[in-house]
């Protein structure tokens, strides 16, 4: 792939600690996401997936190994420095959605623009223009628990993008879902993300994912044990 | 700086549970309020009394005091003519009362005046030649008037002690927006007039100097006083109005410190439910976190949510402080009024200090109180996976190093305590150490008192009572704020509770021991102590001799000025037998009552040793109409009549030292086969006409000296139940967040099959069992809550510790000397008696101080 390199994962591990007992959750990890791929990692529940996401998006600091993103080496900066680099650069798409109950659709899309410091007509024409694009323009000023599972999770699609940022993290994004809604949803996700050209890393246990990845991560009890090269759709 | 959004998405949590907020809310409005109420009366009341002595020094420098019975007139012609001291005024002071009002009388000379007052300047000069020449002629100010609906030429009947004469209103001052406050509730008389009101012919209560600064006023200072005779004193104006505003002083801090308690109660509940607001966004937090809100951010809003509420409960406080303080003024002046000198608050200024005050302890508690709650909002995992277990499994484990801060705080309050046995603020600030370090260890041992608990009594009971004991300690993190919270409010309830009861059991049975005349008889009088007014002669002459009188004791109290205060004296008539109802806690009592009955020592009450710092073998010094004297202290007794504390001495030294042949008092003991009204008709018969006093028999000085206590501690009550009220709104609060964060874990225990009335029980049994465990934290001791108040303070927990800095709050002649160790039982009144027991008798000594040793 000629892109250059926007994700680097080098011999990443980590451990807990629960009372007494150490127990290893990530083992050496290591792989590289280009700008504008799309990578499944897969796994079974407790394989580590979640555990890695974190890390990665620097919400959890690794005990071993480094993190790069677009050139920027997690693993230095301080825990502020995580948190207003995850807020200009990652996106999130969770299983459970997670909009925030006590904003309407729109001013979930507009949080993280005005933490960006958008211009605020600048910020409403990106949100609106999103919420057309997942096709809920009309329900913007509704409240979260308004909307339906699927249409939840497609604001936080649009939540995840509406700040350009340089990588998209999602994970289970139809773990909650029904097969029918969960494959809408997947393509209205596929299909923002490769018109924005934008990079996601998903962790899914579901085969349905991983039709719409670039490339397929195999993580294991905190191994990862293979990587599938070929676009599987 | 916070992002709009991220405040919208926090606020709006509270706009969707409206009631948590305005509990809050609430909650701190209360504590403001009752802070500002009790600091605008006691500002008001002290205001007022500052502004009378004002009035009444005038420009004066020093003042000439004499005896008991003021100054020979003399004197004051000797300074204007042999020394030729111009700057010179004579007053006489007193006390009236017209239409239910007192008004301060001031005898004065109007030609006089000139240099020190300018009072009566703005009356023509034909008026005051009335008020100088025409006897029974008063003036008052135009405010005064109209509010009594007097106009000049008004005839007026004043009472003035045991005599209600008739006076004229010949002038009515003009006053201005700047004198109007200074001269209302102001009475104005020739010297004549006055001394013939008050019964002091040819005697002046002193005389006022308006010295020059610098070495010419030191030379004149120095002359008046070598040519002064030894039975009269100077002393700085300044400093006798300090004196008498210092009595107070206890008075106005246990207020002060009743108002912070209840402000600690209102702090404890902002933490609370901002607590329980962090809580319940916790996930909220963590999503903002992940998104990519920074921990300051978070920080810095929980922080504004205090701030706001803060705000607005402090705005609230601060309108509610100024209503209540209208109502509070009224039982602050009427206490001082009781036990202390008379002051008259006819209009309520509120002044900013108050306010300042109010608001910046409001916005400040509140910040304060959310701290805690802000950091653990900062601190917030910016992962949603983080479970409530996890979080559970933290705040368990931080019981310990909680309970051992507490403990830490408790032995602070105890050393405080110890290495300031006497002083009153630290009593208190040992006690608020005591209470934050109970509210600390409270979560360690609900923990214990649960675990132990669930595993004896929810084998008995059932699966419902184990769930919900499991549930207090699975919920530790709220449950134990809110079981503390609870805590707090009970301990208030029951130290202050049990305070008073105490101090009433005491003050009841000491009653009981001293009351032994069946009769009394005194003069009226408007203040408590220091009451001026005596008997007739003639009618006390011829009380013994009346049919049904067995026996006859007197007394007279007086008030001693001097440039080291004022001291209260008692001069006592009583056989040697009548003495042991004394209760001597210093000398030996044969050889005390022998002194004191030879006139070769004088004993002295509790509060008085205790001030002073006198016992046995010291010796104090009085100023008599003899010259200074040293009078040897034989013995040290328990007496609840003053706070101030009293000389007491027989009636033959008295004589010997002052020229003053007046009674105050008399206490009469019947035949056994008199009837009492019979006797009463007889001695009303002696009185003579135009003269007042009082009969009472043992039973109504009792029950009236009660009610004096009753209204005395009214105040301490109205303050007690608002920090209930703010305590109750926390834990009710604390309660609906509880309830609010459980639907989910009782709408799965529904779906497991859990019946409605199963989930009432879990809930009730869960709230009970928080109640009790609060409560029995609260109480340590069980004969605490005994119906007859069997005190045992012994246990420094928080009900007793309460209790206890309350007491040493309220001026207790060992104010909060520890935390335990001392008993308080109606049986045999502590050892360490308190200003409330004192206040609460004044009573008795104010109309009948001969009952006090009485057989």
């Amino acid at each position: 792939m000629s892109a250059p390199v926007l994700l680097q994962v080098v011999r990443l591990g980590r451990t807990y600690t629960e009372g007494e007992r150490t127990r290893a959750v990530l083992h050496d990890i290591a792989f590289e996401v280009h700008a504008g791929e799309c990578v499944a990692l897969l796994g079974r529940s407790g394989s580590g997936k979640s555990t890695l996401l974190n890390l990665i998006a620097g919400i959890d600091r690794p005990d071993a190994g480094d993190v790069t993103i677009a050139q920027t080496r997690l693993t230095r900066l301080s825990e502020r420095e995580r948190t207003l680099f995850r807020r200009r650069h990652i996106g999130f798409v969770y299983q459970s959605y997670n909009l925030i109950p006590t904003l309407s659709v729109e001013e979930n899309l507009l949080l993280p623009l005005e933490l960006n410091g958008w211009e605020p007509e600048k910020a409403r024409a990106a949100a609106q223009q999103l919420l057309s694009e997942v096709g809920l323009a009309e329900r913007g000023a509704s409240f979260p628990d308004r909307l339906s599972g699927g249409e939840q999770q497609r604001v936080a699609i649009a939540r995840a993008l509406v700040h350009e940022p340089a990588l998209v993290l999602a994970d289970e994004p139809t773990g909650t879902l029904d097969a029918e809604t969960g494959r809408n949803v997947l393509e209205v996700f596929n299909r923002l993300l490769r018109a924005r050209g934008k990079t996601l890393l998903v962790v899914t246990h579901s085969k349905e994912v991983t039709r719409f990845a670039d490339r397929v991560l195999t993580l294991e009890d905190g191994h990862l044990l293979a990587q599938t090269a070929e676009v599987v759709w | 700086m916070v992002s709009r959004l991220v405040g919208t998405a926090t606020a709006r949590h509270f706009a969707r549970h409206p009631w948590q907020f305005f509990l809050t809310v609430i909650g701190v409005a209360l504590g403001v309020a009752v802070v500002v109420s009790v600091d605008v009366a006691n500002d008001a009341a002290a205001r007022a009394f500052a502004v009378s002595s004002e009035t009444v020094t005038g420009r004066a420098t020093h003042q000439i005091i004499g005896g008991p019975g003021g100054l020979d007139e003399r004197l004051y012609v000797r300074l204007r003519t042999q020394l030729g001291v111009r700057m010179a005024a004579p007053v006489i002071e007193g006390y009236a009362r017209l239409d239910g009002e007192t008004l301060h009388l001031l005898g004065v000379d109007p030609l006089a005046e000139a240099g020190l007052r300018s009072h009566l300047a703005g009356l023509k000069p034909a008026t005051t030649s009335r008020l100088l020449t025409e006897p029974a002629t008063v003036a008052l100010a135009d405010v005064t008037a109209t509010r009594l609906g007097l106009v000049s030429g008004s005839r007026i009947a004043l009472h003035l002690g045991p005599r209600t004469p008739q006076v004229s209103l010949v002038a009515v001052i003009p006053t201005n927006e700047q004198n109007r406050a200074r001269l209302d509730g102001l009475l104005f008389a020739d010297i004549a007039t006055a001394q013939e009101l008050l019964g002091m012919a040819e005697r002046l209560s002193w005389i006022d100097l308006a010295l020059p600064d610098g070495p010419g006023g030191a030379r004149v200072l120095a002359r008046i006083r070598a040519a002064l005779p030894a039975t009269v004193e100077i002393v700085p104006a300044a400093a006798r109005s300090e004196a008498l505003a210092q009595m107070t002083r206890a008075f106005r801090i246990n207020l002060t410190a009743m108002s912070l308690l209840a402000l600690l109660v209102g702090m404890f509940l902002i933490y609370n439910t901002m607590t329980f607001a962090v809580l319940q966004r916790r996930r909220l937090l963590g999503l903002l976190r992940a998104l990519g809100v920074t921990r300051r951010e978070l920080f810095a809003l929980v922080l504004r949510e205090g701030l706001l509420v803060g705000a607005l409960g402090t705005a609230f406080g601060l309108l509610a402080g100024i209503a209540l303080g209208h109502g509070l003024i009224q039982l602050v002046a009427r206490t001082i009024n009781d036990h202390y000198f008379v002051v008259s608050v006819a209009t309520l200024t509120v002044a900013a200090s108050p306010l300042v005050k109010g608001a910046a302890l409001g916005i400040l508690a509140s910040l304060a109180a959310v701290i805690v709650p802000a950091r653990e909002a900062a601190v917030t995992p910016p992962r949603l996976t983080l479970t409530r277990s996890v979080l559970e499994a933290q705040a368990r484990a931080a019981t310990p190093r909680l309970a051992a801060a507490g403990v830490l705080l408790l032995a602070v309050a105890l050393i405080v305590l110890w290495t300031s046995p006497r002083g009153l603020v630290t009593a208190f600030v040992a006690l608020f150490f005591a209470l934050i370090g109970m509210t600390l260890t409270a979560p360690l041992l609900v923990r214990l008192a649960t675990r132990g608990s669930s595993a004896i009594i929810g084998m008995r009971l059932g699966p419902t009572a184990r769930l919900a004991l499991r549930g207090i300690d699975a919920s530790l993190s709220r449950t134990g704020v809110a079981i503390a919270a609870l805590m707090l409010a009970i301990a208030t309830t029951i130290g202050v509770g049990v305070m008073i009861a105490s101090f009433r059991a005491s003050v009841a049975n000491w009653l009981d021991t001293t009351l032994r005349a069946d009769l009394y008889v005194a003069t009226p009088s408007l203040r408590s102590t220091r009451n001026p007014a005596h008997l007739d002669p003639d009618f006390v002459s011829r009380v013994p001799a009346l049919s049904g009188i067995r026996h006859v004791s007197s007394a007279r109290t007086v008030v001693i000025e001097s440039r080291t205060g004022l001291n209260d004296v008692m001069a006592l008539d009583i056989p040697r037998w009548f003495a042991r109802r004394f209760t001597l806690l210093q000398g030996k009592p044969t050889e005390a009552l022998d002194a004191f009955f030879e006139g070769r020592g004088v004993l002295v009450t509790e509060p008085y040793a205790y001030r002073r710092r006198v016992g046995v073998g010291d010796s104090i010094e009085l100023r008599t109409d003899r010259g200074r004297v040293q009078l040897a202290v034989a013995g040290v007794f328990r007496d609840y009549a003053t706070e101030q504390g009293q000389v007491v001495m027989i009636r033959s030294l008295y004589d010997r030292l002052f020229d003053d042949p007046h009674v105050s008092t008399l206490g009469i003991w019947l035949d056994d086969n008199a009837d009492p009204q019979a006797v009463i008709r007889a001695l009303r018969a002696q009185v003579p006409s135009g003269t007042e006093v009082l009969i009472r028999s043992n039973r109504e000085i009792r029950e009236l000296s009660l009610a004096i206590f009753d209204r005395t501690f009214t105040i301490t009550s109205v303050l007690r139940l608002l920090a209930v009220v703010a305590a109750v709104i926390g834990i009710l609060s604390a309660f609906m967040a509880l309830s609010l964060e459980r639907a989910h874990e009782l709408a799965v225990l529904r779906a497991v099959g859990f019946t409605p009335g199963q989930i009432r029980a879990l809930v009730l049994n869960q709230t009970g069992a928080m109640g009790l465990l609060a409560g029995l934290l609260a109480t340590p001791h069980p004969r605490h809550q005994s119906p007859r108040v069997r005190v045992e303070h012994g246990r420094a927990a928080s009900g007793t510790g309460l209790c206890r800095g309350a007491r040493a709050g309220a001026g207790s002649s060992t104010a909060g000397r520890r935390l335990s160790g001392d008993t308080h039982e109606p049986g045999a009144p502590g050892r360490k008696s308190a200003r409330g027991v004192a206040l609460s008798a004044r009573v008795r000594n104010r109309h009948f101080p001969a009952s006090r040793p009485s057989p």
